[in-house]
């Protein structure tokens, strides 16, 4: 089983200000690019006989959520993004060893003996004006997003 | 010999770089990002300090290496003109394509993962001294010019994103065999191990520095700038405080590389 | 907002339904003098300015009646944002220090970054470039009940800290750490910054002369105004209650040290522009209370009013009421005034050179108004007048009269039977949080950007840099505070505070120049919290006077800044007295500074200051036996004054090669760490008769009592001991440096110690690591 939390900052993301900024006034994509939002996304490996995930969703959430300046939506196994955006999400292909160490914090210090693995990603969620959004998305993943020697992407939808 | 220390907003070693150019006998001035780039070609050679440009946001260099002024940066390069990356500034060069040149982004600096008995002790930001042991030829490389093949010199490093990775396989046997490696981490006595402490950040191969096919530019992650003078020296080397204020630290040997390699060219 | 001719609950009821934390006499008295009912933004701006952070109506008559600010080197006292003590003729060094003790309690790494951001802007503002930064931190205890909840607390402390400070670009070039119960629900993160400035170009925080006949300008420059940190001083000034958290999370400021990197370079091109053209601005970092803070202290300060327009204001939204556009505390802005010449060039360099729109979404530099000369600090938004009001009677707030009553405690000295070895004591003190070594923190931070670092973490009792280049003299830098003699005796804790942070600058062979003092305590209404308060004032101020500055007879060591946090308490009860000292020592040369790594075999180690039955709050009592104790160390002010000026002679006189100072974990404690610090090569061999005392091995080990351990120059020790002697002090020569990897004690013919440095060191570099995993 796996429980997904999508995190947003409720505050300004500076960092996506950049990016945005950089896309449009750097890289070309002012007529293309309409907006730019980010999430991170922790997506957790559970035992398959726990009975309540919701609630273990939330408890896993007061550990990894901050929520003075973050909000999260809970999932369990699937995860789904709104229309309007494509969502592009980036991780890791080398070992990440913030979450091994996510990983061991939960399980070693905190207790939760049932979290089998742990992924942390960030998504872009990418609003093109675009003929062809996808295209475009995977584009600006491969000029931008990514340095594909460290990290993989995937267009969500 | 004038030199341009580049700036970009979140740049912070840029005063001490000058400092440490200066006192090689380099001329120059820090260079500010958003001025007309084109001012650039009245440089002889060009630096990239440390620091958090663009606030690492991203990938550590990655919003950096966007700006026009790398662009001309990269018209320079092509000219011969030397380029040294400094911590921040390594990173920039990396996401540029500018190194090490082989068309492309051929690495990334990932973060930091010190490693020992197969085990991660620790991740992230890490300052401490460690040792260079200088692996190309002389004169192979602008920032090691004067460096002699197997000499050690002792500076400071400070950085969350340094550990040299690649997903071309054949990369390390192209950048080994074409002499692109120009510092490796290694023990005081010159010995390269790779587990931490002397594998520092867990880079491939203890890759501490390395330059493009020709030489010219050269992305080093430890700072030379923070060992150009004695009196920086930890207590526990002979050298610190010996002489003047101004007297030499080891660091200052690839500022001085620079300065040759201008004079060569010329 | 009514408050006339309502009765004392239903004006009560009105503020608290408002969120303001005025009490009713004072919202009373506010009404009174207006004449009228005030308006909601008045009485947040009253709010805001009398509150404890801003207005120390608690603590500002005991500091006045105690603390010496005045001194033959002080150039600025504590009336501004920082102080200034001059260092030569032309150089000064510019000194902050405050505490961020409640946010960082609930956001642990928001909030230590924001008092990081916070003191180097008071000390930037000043015209000073920023050199370095120091934290004392205290958590709570890494094994207790709260274990999980200290952790993260102290790994988010740390993480802010690096965070803001490396990407800032200022080395941390000191800091202690002590991990102890009381501060399981109440942490304490405490930042100091320092900065130099050439004499003639301070900047003055306030209105310069002719600001209000001439009309100058108000300009706020930096991020955009929103709601963040909005009730902030007010949260500074209240306990903590878990019920309150969620709440209290709204007020916590966000911080951006890259706006503040590219805002530090932007003002250096300012300050470089106002001495070209011989112009005196005012400058002011907005901290604490925002907007209305600075601007109304700003002009009261210089005898000025203000008439500010709040819709000229750059802000991060415009939905945001005029009290939250007043007293938010959005992080990374300034304030300046100058003359309306200066105005174009001024808002040239922040929005075009430094780009700061395109740095930062929505900040800029904007006009917001005019110095005046009518006394009344005016706000303006959407047309109306929003505040108007006395700037005196808005700036001067008010005092209370606390009461004081000794807290009681019921303390003995333990019986214990100390073993023949005491090789395993001493390696469990050494793997204790409090006394293990501090690299897993210090290597998380930037020690050496700038390139000015002369002495870092670790290698001796105090940091030190050269910060000007092209000259030879260096300002060191210490802090330190020991929670547990607080427990035992306020009084002491704030005396040895003071001297171990002088002792600590005077183990690398700079004089004391000034101190801060950051006083942390509980609730102040309570009586016995406002005692511990008043005894530690006195304690530090007596040990301040009696240590004396350097070539000045009887002449105290100034205070120049500090800061009090009150309300450091939750339901589960107050933190341990913590008057957090900081000092900044000087030194002509920093070639002449010696560090704490033994140098050479054969070398002698003398001992200064002879060993007393003072183990209560040791180390070695709490470590070994679990037990506090109660016979506190104490400060002997002329012996204290003769140690402290006699290592400094005798390392500015080249007789010794390493020093070290003895505090947490004793003599035992500071010889093993001159062996550890180095390459772990070099041990001693020390024999304890010659430490002048008939206590038992274990208390002559362990006792914390003031002292230091020098290690003599070959061929030095006639002149050492003459100078010594000259001061008055004993002769103890313990032994010598061996070339062996071993530390042996022994004691009336027996080894009582005998400790190779393999195994010490594992238990010193693992305690820190372990304690914060």
């Amino acid at each position: 089983m796996k429980i997904n939390l999508r995190v947003w900052l409720k505050i300004p993301d500076a960092e996506a200000a950049t990016v945005k900024n950089t896309l449009r006034r750097r890289m070309g994509y002012e007529a293309v690019l309409a907006d730019l939002g980010k999430e991170r996304l922790w997506s957790i490996e559970v035992d398959d006989d726990v009975r309540d995930p919701m609630d273990l969703a939330r408890r896993l959430a007061r550990e990894l959520v901050n929520e003075n300046k973050e909000s999260y939506i809970a999932t369990v196994d699937t995860i789904e993004f709104e229309e309007g955006y494509v969502p592009v999400k980036v991780g890791l292909h080398i070992e990440d060893g913030e979450a091994v160490s996510a990983l061991n914090r939960l399980r070693n210090r905190l207790g939760f003996d049932m979290v089998r693995g742990v992924e942390r990603s960030v998504v872009w969620k990418l609003a093109l004006k675009s003929e062809r959004p996808e295209k475009a998305a995977e584009e600006i993943a491969e000029r931008l997003l990514i340095n594909p020697h460290k990290d993989f992407y995937e267009i969500m939808t | 010999m004038k030199i341009a220390v580049v700036q970009f907003p979140g740049t912070n070693c840029e005063h001490e770089t000058l400092v440490a150019a200066r006192s090689a006998g380099l001329s120059g001035e820090i260079f500010r990002w958003n001025r007309p780039a084109e001012e650039l070609s009245d440089f002889d050679g060009y630096i990239i300090p440390g620091g958090f440009s663009y606030q690492d946001r991203l990938r550590a260099g990655a919003i950096a290496s966007k700006e026009p002024v790398m662009e001309a940066l990269r018209e320079e390069a092509e000219l011969g003109k030397p380029i040294i990356g400094i911590c921040n500034g390594f990173q920039i060069l990396v996401e540029s394509g500018l190194l090490p040149g082989l068309d492309g982004v051929n690495v990334a600096l990932a973060q930091n993962v010190m490693v020992s008995k197969g085990e991660i002790v620790r991740r992230g930001f890490y300052c401490a001294w460690t040792t260079l042991r200088h692996e190309s030829p002389p004169k192979r490389c602008s920032g090691s010019f004067l460096l002699e093949k197997g000499d050690l010199i002792r500076m400071p490093l400070a950085h969350a994103e340094g550990n040299l990775v690649t997903a071309d396989e054949r990369l390390m046997d192209r950048l080994n065999e074409e002499n692109q490696v120009v510092f490796r981490y290694c023990s005081e006595q010159g010995e390269v191990d790779d587990e931490f402490p002397v594998n520092i950040n867990g880079s491939l191969e203890n890759i501490a520095g390395i330059c493009n096919p020709e030489g010219n530019v050269l992305g080093m992650m430890p700072h030379p700038e923070r060992s150009s003078f004695a009196f920086q020296l930890p207590p526990t080397d002979a050298r610190k405080c010996v002489g003047d204020m101004g007297a030499a630290g080891p660091g200052r040997r690839v500022f001085e590389s620079m300065k040759r390699y201008i004079e060569v060219r010329r | 907002m009514k408050i006339i001719g309502l009765n004392d609950q239903e004006v009560e009821a009105a503020l608290r339904s408002a969120g303001l934390g005025l009490s009713v006499s004072e919202a009373r008295s506010i009404a009174e003098v207006l004449g009228r009912d005030p308006t909601v933004p008045e009485l947040f701006n009253y709010d805001t300015m009398w509150s404890e952070h801003c207005s120390y109506k608690s603590s500002r008559a005991t500091l006045n009646e105690f603390l010496h600010t005045t001194g033959p080197n002080v150039v600025q006292g504590p009336e501004e944002d920082a102080g200034i003590v001059a260092i030569d003729d032309e150089w000064c060094v510019v000194i902050a220090h405050e505490s961020h003790n409640h946010p960082s309690q609930i956001l642990p790494n928001e909030g230590a970054a924001t008092g990081i951001g916070g003191i180097v802007r008071d000390v930037n503002c000043m015209g000073a470039k920023v050199v370095a930064t120091a934290d004392p931190l205290r958590f709570g205890d890494p094994y207790g009940e709260d274990k999980n909840h200290v952790r993260w607390v102290a790994e988010g402390v740390v993480d802010g800290i690096w965070q803001y400070g490396n990407a800032l670009g200022v080395p941390i070039i000191a800091g202690d750490v002590v991990f102890d119960d009381s501060f399981d629900t109440n942490c304490l993160v405490n930042v100091v910054a320092i900065g130099v400035v050439k004499r003639g170009e301070i900047i003055k925080s306030r209105a310069p002369a002719g600001a209000g006949e001439k009309g100058y300008d108000v300009i706020v420059i930096g991020k955009p105004t929103d709601s963040s940190g909005f009730g902030g001083v007010t949260f500074a000034s209240e306990e903590l209650r878990e019920e309150d958290e969620e709440a209290n999370r709204g007020a916590i400021q966000i911080p951006d040290p890259f706006l503040k990197n590219v805002l530090f370079k932007a003002n250096e091109a300012l300050f470089q522009l106002t001495r070209q053209e011989g112009i005196t601005i005012g400058f002011k970092d907005l901290g604490g209370g925002g907007f209305t803070c600075a601007s109304s202290e700003m002009g009261a300060s210089a005898g000025y009013g203000m008439d500010l327009d709040l819709d000229k204001l750059h802000k991060a939204s415009e939905n945001l009421p005029p009290e939250v556009v007043a007293c938010a505390e959005t992080q990374e802005r300034f304030m300046l005034i100058c003359p309306p010449e200066l105005t174009p060039r001024v808002l040239e360099i922040y929005n075009e050179d430094w780009d700061l729109p395109n740095v930062y979404e929505g900040a800029r530099a904007s006009v917001v108004g005019k110095v005046t000369t009518n006394g009344r600090y005016i706000t303006r938004y959407r047309g109306k007048v929003t505040c108007d009001v006395s700037i005196e009677h808005l700036t001067k707030g008010i005092r209370y009269a606390r009461e004081e009553r000794p807290r009681k405690t019921s303390l003995s000295e333990p019986v214990i039977t100390a073993p023949d070895d005491l090789t395993d004591a001493l390696l469990k003190v050494l793997a204790s949080p409090n006394v293990s070594s501090r690299e897993h923190i210090y290597r998380y931070y930037d020690t050496e950007v700038q390139g000015n670092s002369v002495i870092r973490p670790g290698e001796a009792d105090a940091g030190l840099i050269a910060p000007v280049r092209g000259e030879k003299f260096g300002i060191a830098l210490s802090v330190d505070a020991n929670p547990f003699y607080g427990r035992i005796s306020p009084y002491w804790a704030g005396a040895t505070a003071v001297a171990e942070a002088m002792r600590n600058v005077a183990a690398i062979g700079a004089y004391p120049a000034t101190l801060t003092d950051c006083l942390n305590f509980g609730n102040p209404e309570k009586p016995e919290a406002f005692w511990e308060f008043r005894e530690c004032v006195k304690g530090l101020a007596d040990a301040a006077k009696a240590l004396w500055l350097k070539g000045y007879e009887d002449t105290p060591v100034p205070i120049v800044s500090g800061n009090v946090s009150f309300y450091n308490e939750s339901p589960d009860g107050t933190v341990d007295p913590s008057p957090i000292i900081a000092c900044v020592g000087l030194i002509d040369d920093v070639r002449d500074a010696v560090t704490m790594n033994l140098k050479k075999a054969g070398d002698s180690i003398y001992l200064i200051g002879p060993r007393f039955d003072e183990l209560g709050g040791s180390e070695y009592y709490r470590t070994v036996y679990g037990v506090t104790g109660k016979n506190v160390p104490e400060v002997r002010f002329e012996l204290e004054r003769n140690m402290i000026y006699a290592v400094i002679d005798s390392i500015a006189r080249k007789l010794v090669v390493s020093t070290h100072d003895i505090s947490n974990g004793g003599l035992g404690a500071t010889a093993a760490e001159m062996a550890l610090a180095g390459k772990g090569d070099l041990g001693m061999e020390l024999a304890l008769d010659s430490a002048g005392s008939d206590l038992s091995a274990d208390r002559l080990v362990f006792s914390e009592s003031s002292g230091f351990l020098l290690e003599c120059k070959e061929e030095a020790e006639e002149e050492l001991e003459k100078l010594l002697k000259g001061y008055g002090l004993d002769i103890m020569c313990l032994g010598k440096v061996a070339e062996s990897p071993e530390l042996v004690m022994t004691h009336k013919g027996k080894t009582v110690l005998r400790m190779d440095l393999e195994t010490a060191k594992k238990a010193w570099t693992g305690g820190l690591a372990e304690a914060m995993r």
